[in-house]
């Protein structure tokens, strides 16, 4: 599924109505550059679960906690480059089927993803405008703008 | 000698206050709970219904790994609290060992696996002889295909237990027809078998202190960590 969204609330009301349809233990791997939407598409999630909070990019501390329901799980994976490195952020841990991870550079993890990860790819079109494409995910609907 | 045993290893929070001939008290937790909410509780309730005071105990086991990277460091870093204020030798034991602990004299492999993604598992493989433990190869980080093709020069019952179990059945069953699934109260880690299988240690003398106690990890193996390098970077 493509959504055109044009703004970053946009972005974030199509995460949230996404939130609504996720089952407890669902991965959503994110695909797509700096300032591409992720962020403003975790918030949206958050704010779908119930999380209360600030959301902001994991960058330093790799991984941010929101205790929705259920609890999402927000990495990003920018400086992890071995199983090892993996390992040690926990990952393994919340992937027990209790949680919603959501996970910025996906790509440098693709290979301990699991196999029914959404993968979801931010490509910025204009100014405020994002092409944000969710693949093996539940269906859902999009609030109409 | 009073034992209080930690296994907070994987999903499940387990502890037991225990002696030589007896199990004083032991609480499980397997509800998705975090360990934090539940262990130290866990703890209190123990040594209170053993009626054991933290001070009568004399030495501290625990699940020191392989396993959860989260739940091993909480494990022993309790346990290491614990040991350091009361003074007190720590003994720490392979998790798989202590799942060999749930299945005394099954005659046959006992082949322990604790899921670690990916489609890999913590494994070892142990036989009882005798009353005797004996280890057939070290804790080991393995696919669970090459686990099955490890297995396959077998031609005895190969029981398997640990949070793996299930998902080494499902995946090896149609090729390894000796293997056998465990009950549920057998299948997962219990402070009560990790606390027998320090007894062992402890009577041989293989103690360390608070200091020296350390978790165990498992590096897994070497050609899945080649497949993360980054690439174009």
């Amino acid at each position: 599924m493509t959504f055109e969204t044009r703004s970053p609330a946009e972005t974030e009301a199509l995460a949230s109505a996404f939130a609504n349809v996720l089952k407890p233990g669902a991965v959503i791997a994110y695909f797509g550059g700096m300032g591409a939407g992720k962020t403003a598409f975790t918030r949206g999630l958050a704010k779908g679960l119930g999380a209360a909070g600030e959301v902001s990019s994991p960058t330093f501390a790799l991984v941010h906690e929101y205790q929705g329901e259920p609890p999402l799980i927000h990495f990003d994976m920018y400086r992890v480059s071995s199983l090892d490195d993996l390992y040690t952020t926990g990952y393994f841990d919340y992937l027990n089927g209790n949680n919603i991870l959501a996970i910025e550079w996906s790509e440098n993890i693709e290979e301990a993803l699991p196999e029914d990860a959404v993968h979801v790819t931010f490509e910025v079109t204009g100014e405020e405008s994002r092409r944000i494409t969710i693949e093996g995910g539940p269906d859902f609907e999009y609030p109409s703008h | 000698m009073n034992i209080l045993a930690i296994d907070t290893s994987a999903q499940v929070a387990s502890v037991c206050v225990l002696n030589e001939n007896t199990i004083l008290s032991e609480f499980s937790v397997n509800a998705k709970l975090t360990h934090s909410q539940t262990m130290m509780p866990m703890v209190r309730s123990a040594l209170d219904c053993a009626k054991i005071e933290l001070g009568q105990v004399d030495a501290f086991a625990v699940s020191a790994g392989p396993g959860s990277f989260t739940g091993i460091r909480i494990g022993v870093s309790a346990v290491k609290g614990l040991a350091m204020a009361c003074g007190k030798p720590c003994a720490p034991v392979s998790t798989l060992e202590g799942l060999a602990y749930n299945l005394p004299e099954c005659s046959g492999i006992l082949c322990a696996a604790m899921d670690a993604r990916c489609s890999q598992v913590y494994n070892a493989l142990f036989r009882w002889e005798g009353g005797c433990l004996h280890r057939l190869c070290s804790d080991r980080a393995i696919s669970i295909k090459d686990l099955g093709a490890d297995l396959d020069k077998f031609d005895e019952k190969i029981f398997l237990v640990g949070d793996g179990a299930d998902l080494c059945y499902n995946n090896l069953k149609e090729e390894l027809p000796f293997l056998q699934s465990v009950p549920p109260h057998l299948k997962l880690q219990r402070a009560a078998s990790a606390g027998l299988a320090a007894i062992k240690r402890l009577k041989a003398g293989e103690t360390c202190t608070a200091a020296e106690l350390m978790p165990v990890y498992l590096r897994l193996p070497q050609a899945e960590r080649e497949l993360l390098k980054k690439q174009g970077k």
